[in-house]
């Protein structure tokens, strides 16, 4: 299970639309989710519009929040979608078994069973969330919040019996021309990691399309180091942001 | 947190389950869990708890829950007082599973259960006094023992989630935090949390259920200063805090050596917990005793020598 969580104040204004860039992670089988956090002014109704678009188009969930729920939003909202992901591939085992794709729909006895088949497949399989920072001039005051949060997330993902990894990407990068840097990459524990985002220089823009399409690759070019260090001689594909 | 939950059951609706056709009269809500809202209703002239889900397979999940705990009730029949899930009186606790239409059209799932004619725990507390405090924690860790005896968690113990009935009978409400030991905890709040508190992992064990204990102990007692170690930074807020808080309240400063031992997760489940509750319970009292006043205790000397010596006349008026 592949996931980018995207945790935001406000609208994109350079690049891709990042809705289009949401479908197509939704296309390459990662669900995208997103954060939108409130306090200290307010994303607007174009910004809570568009947060809600990005989700419906990346296959994932949506919630407007304040920094105070940040940290059990956060690990609610991947755990919930997590678990969509697995009831999505189900149901479409049920289709083609069963000819009537909804769970909802079968007798509660028989429903059972398939849920219990569900929650089993959610705990133990893989899962990766590609987490994306808003660091825009706005976002400042929440970073705090925000690494909490990703600590937090990590505390509940290593209680998962299946192995579970993070990254951590911020948007805009300080070095001019680039749309996303990269903080941390794919890990399974925080101890030892204390600020991740340590001086960051912010700037006006706010491309989370482009970023979007940062992390798909990042996610296309890791798995792809996969299967040529599993075919090799354990090469590591050096991806450098 | 559930978006476009909407489903409302008014007084007096009858409610017809789709697979069964079992019928209920819904009489009012009784509450809102994080997988639904809980109504009281009636069939057949007993009263019961129907829980509607907002979503079918977390409903279910729940449901699955309670099935497996029924499941391992059977075998043996060994009919303990505080086997869970339900009733000191043999009563299953889960009790029918079906879907409905509700009024707006679209199908829901429920379950009905046992209905506890209960308070929350601070209600009861706060209507019934604080020397109940010692007795229901006694009964909630109980409850918490016989689960943990059956390899599960509860998960998401908070004051909410607990009901007591009358004499200090307690009864675990919202199995949706419940979690097969040495799992990832399914359902949780924040300030009932181990990790919170950087005290330990989310997964779920028996200590897990037991750290919660503690906290609600806290927020049962010292809610506004629970309340106000919770604004502090992430990366300072532990155990200590939560224990000088224990050390300084009146109710909580006789167990606070037992909080200490279950915050830290000294105690290997809610069974070896339970035991040195009781046996702190039991020692408070013995001093209790102890305190009879001199003049009782001298009262009792000079009863002791009289009939020492009726009894020697009597023997020697036999004689």
């Amino acid at each position: 299970m592949k996931q980018i969580l995207l945790i935001t104040d406000g609208c994109s204004n350079v690049g891709v639309s990042p809705v289009v860039a949401a479908a197509h992670a939704k296309a390459e089988g990662i669900a995208v989710n997103i954060v939108g956090v409130l306090d200290y002014g307010d994303v607007g109704e174009l910004g809570a519009a568009e947060i809600e678009e990005i989700a419906r188009a990346g296959g994932g969930l949506s919630r407007l929040v304040n920094t105070r729920q940040l940290s059990q939003t956060v690990q609610m909202i991947t755990r919930k979608t997590a678990m969509q992901s697995i009831q999505l591939a189900v149901q479409k085992e049920l289709k083609n078994v069963l000819g009537n794709g909804s769970i909802e729909a079968l007798p509660p006895d028989k429903r059972s069973e398939v849920v219990r088949v569900i929650d089993e497949l959610g705990e133990t399989t893989k899962l990766q969330v590609a987490l994306l920072i808003d660091a825009s001039a706005s976002m400042k005051p929440k970073l705090r919040a925000v690494e909490e949060a990703i600590h937090d997330l990590m505390l509940s993902l290593q209680a998962r019996q299946g192995g579970s990894e993070i990254a951590v990407f911020h948007f805009p990068s300080s070095k001019y021309g680039d749309d996303c840097m990269m903080d941390l990459d794919w890990t399974d524990n925080l101890s030892g990691v204390s600020s991740l985002f340590p001086k960051l220089q912010m700037n006006g823009t706010t491309p989370t399309g482009p970023a979007i399409m940062h992390v798909i690759d990042f996610y296309r070019r890791g798995d792809y180091g996969r299967k040529s260090r599993d075919e090799t001689d354990g090469m590591m594909s050096d991806y450098v942001v | 947190m559930t978006t476009s939950f909407k489903i409302n059951l008014r007084r007096g609706m009858a409610v017809t389950g789709k697979w069964k056709r079992n019928r209920y009269q819904v009489e009012r809500l009784l509450g809102e869990g994080a997988n639904g809202k809980v109504y009281l209703v009636q069939r057949d002239r007993s009263w019961y708890a129907m829980k509607v889900g907002a979503d079918a397979v977390d409903l279910q999940s729940e449901i699955n829950v309670l099935q497996a705990l029924a499941k391992q009730e059977k075998p043996g029949g060994r009919s303990r007082q505080d086997t869970l899930p339900g009733g000191a009186n043999g009563e299953p606790f889960l009790i029918d599973v079906d879907d409905l239409y509700g009024p707006d059209g679209r199908e829901y799932s429920f379950y009905i259960m046992r209905y506890v004619r209960g308070v929350t725990l601070s209600e009861y507390l706060s209507q019934n006094g604080k020397e109940w405090f010692p007795l229901v924690g006694l009964n909630l860790l109980n409850k918490l023992a016989a689960l943990h005896s059956k390899g599960w968690v509860f998960g998401d113990l908070k004051v909410e989630n607990v009901l007591v009935a009358d004499y200090g009978y307690v009864e675990l409400v919202d199995y949706g935090g419940a979690t097969a030991a040495g799992r990832g905890i399914r359902q949780f709040t924040e300030i009932y949390d181990r990790g919170y508190w950087n005290a330990g992992s989310r997964s779920a064990d028996a200590k897990y259920d037991l750290f919660s204990f503690g906290v609600l102990c806290l927020q049962l007692l010292e809610p506004k200063r629970l309340q106000q170690l919770t604004t502090g930074l992430p990366q300072n807020r532990s155990i200590e805090e939560l224990l000088q808080l224990s050390k300084e309240n009146e109710t909580l400063k006789p167990v606070s050596e037992w909080l200490h031992r279950a915050l830290t997760g000294d105690f290997w489940d809610a069974a070896e917990g339970a035991e040195a509750w009781r046996l702190l319970m039991h020692r408070r009292q013995l001093r209790r005793r102890s305190d009879t006043p001199g003049w009782l205790k001298g009262l009792a000397a000079v009863s002791a020598v009289l009939l020492g010596v009726s009894v020697y006349w009597l023997l020697r008026g036999g004689l």
